[in-house]
């Protein structure tokens, strides 16, 4: 039913409309078939690269494909939280790990869980949007979720021109071209986890260099 | 079932019942499958030759001259969808390149998108007279009135500047397309509206490529070097005289005598180069060379209707006011 739900929803209305009406074109989609799991790391901008990403999914693994989301944000009340889980297919996770002494899950066994499964994850480790074709510094979860799961691809995304058609704090969307560049899939090279959040950051930092 | 076939039957047999537009579509594709063949063989014959440029533009070309006449000639409603979807591509390119468009400029682009859908109504009724106003005149009211309400100051008159302009050349430039299917049929003239819809699009597609080709194999002299370093005069030239006798020889799908339909063809030559050269210039000014790629060989949408969108409302308002402002 959910796997139903989000097929017609995201490979069917979704891709319609953000192609069409949105303007945005994808390239290398096929990444994402090329391995039966993946961690997709991108530049966050806009509440539509959630939209795209989840959009770029084929039917048979959407349901399987989870976007990280902060639970202060999406959680804020039950409702939302339920759509959030239900309709984008979110985990919502706490935005830091519980310090010494506190209780509470932690995010990176959250996410864990899910690769464990053989789940796919959808992860934008600059946290929250930034400012249009401006990266923000990278948080740290990504490499320790990397280096726990070494054998699982991660693919590259930089996606350009969503942050101007939504941006942070906007809630009129106001079409512009936008390109979702997709990189290869491959697995870390790095063993350490700065060297792992280092890697990442320039896989994509070079795709953005791309479009230059 | 049977409203599904009878509509598609009624169209076709309304399409049959127009040997001109027939005989130039037929044409169209004869074309095509001409160039196909001449690019394969010599390919075939000259492998050392560079031809994917060619094949490219060729295949997409297939594509383009399909998507046209299956959206035009079969019924007037997918015509006006498609042309208005045809504008706002452009408009969303145009928009999406410009580095005038400021943050506050946003929520009003919104409204020049929304003007597409109205625009395009009045030309679907065929209300001339909105239709000719409503975006230099209504538009340009309304659009700095809705960049005053954002509250500032900076930068606006620039704005107020760029985004009607944006307007006229994707949205009311490219609906004159949609408009000309609404000028009816006249004594000794029975082409119509889709005569001179294929007309001006085939004129100046051809232009197109009459300037490329001529300007590839005998072009020296620069024409606008600073702006658009392919041009030549004898691409220009060549192209001007090319169009004008293709639109002699394709006159019966206007109201023109052979001659008039010659010297307005060499005009729609002239105005092609003008609306190529002026996309050229924008794109020069933020440096890119195509507005994006969206199709194979070709570029952007813009890259391919910049010469459209000044050819249209120039052949549109010739032929009207030659033939159908007093009728």
């Amino acid at each position: 039913m959910k796997r139903l739900t989000l097929s017609l929803l995201y490979c069917v209305l979704m891709r319609t409309f953000l192609k069409v009406i949105v303007g945005v074109v994808y390239r290398n989609r096929e990444a994402m078939k090329k391995v039966p799991q993946f961690v997709v790391v991108a530049n966050h901008n806009s509440h539509l690269d959630t939209m795209a990403l989840m959009s770029a999914c084929s039917p048979g693994l959407i349901a399987n494909t989870h976007p990280i989301a902060a639970g202060d944000y999406f959680g804020q009340s039950p409702m939302r939280a339920f759509f959030t889980r239900f309709f984008v297919n979110a985990i919502l996770i706490p935005r830091s790990r519980p310090k010494p002494g506190e209780t509470g899950p932690d995010p990176i066994d959250l996410m864990s869980a899910q690769l464990a499964k053989g789940h796919s994850l959808i992860l934008f480790p600059e946290g929250s949007r930034g400012e249009p074709e401006k990266f923000q510094k990278f948080k740290r979860g990504i490499g320790i979720l990397l280096e726990r799961h070494s054998d699982v691809h991660y693919i590259p995304v930089f996606m350009k021109g969503l942050g101007k058609s939504l941006p942070k704090g906007e809630t009129l969307l106001v079409p512009f071209n936008s390109l979702v560049l997709m990189g290869d899939p491959r697995k870390c090279e790095a063993k350490d986890v700065d060297g792992i959040v280092h890697e990442v950051e320039a896989a994509i930092r070079a795709l953005a260099a791309e479009t230059q | 079932m049977n409203k599904v076939f009878s509509f598609f039957s009624d169209n076709i047999e309304k399409f049959s019942a127009n040997p001109e537009v027939m005989l130039v579509v037929g044409l169209i594709f004869g074309i095509l499958i001409f160039a196909t063949l001449l690019f394969f063989i010599w390919g075939k014959i000259k492998p050392e030759a560079n031809l994917t440029e060619l094949k490219q533009r060729t295949k997409s070309w297939w594509m383009m001259a399909t998507i046209f006449v299956a959206a035009t000639v079969f019924n007037p409603v997918i015509s006006f969808v498609a042309f208005g979807l045809l504008s706002f591509m452009a408009l969303r390119e145009l928009a999406s390149i410009s580095k005038n468009v400021r943050d506050e400029d946003r929520r009003v682009l919104i409204w020049c998108y929304l003007a597409i859908p109205v625009q395009y109504f009045f030309a679907y009724k065929g209300w001339h007279n909105l239709f000719l106003t409503f975006i230099p005149i209504f538009m340009f009211i309304w659009i700095p009135f809705m960049l005053i309400l954002q509250g500032t100051t900076e930068g606006i008159s620039r704005s107020m500047s760029v985004l009607p302009t944006q307007l006229m050349f994707t949205v009311f430039g490219i609906s004159h397309l949609g408009f000309m299917l609404t000028l009816p049929p006249l004594e000794g003239f029975h082409a119509g509206g889709r005569g001179l819809l294929l007309f001006i699009v085939f004129i100046t597609e051809m232009n197109d490529v009459f300037q490329f080709t001529w300007g590839k194999l005998l072009g020296h002299i620069k024409i606008l070097p600073k702006i658009s370093p392919n041009k030549t005069w004898e691409g220009f030239i060549g192209g001007v005289v090319t169009s004008s006798i293709v639109g002699y020889l394709l006159h019966f799908l206007t109201p023109l005598t052979a001659i008039e339909a010659m010297i307005v063809s060499g005009f729609i030559a002239c105005a092609g180069f003008i609306g190529d050269v002026v996309v050229s210039a924008i794109k020069r000014d933020i440096g890119k060379k195509d507005t994006s790629d969206i199709i194979p060989g070709h570029g952007g949408i813009l890259d391919r209707i910049d010469s459209l969108a000044i050819t249209a409302p120039v052949f549109f308002h010739i032929v009207f006011h030659m033939y159908y402002l007093h009728k």
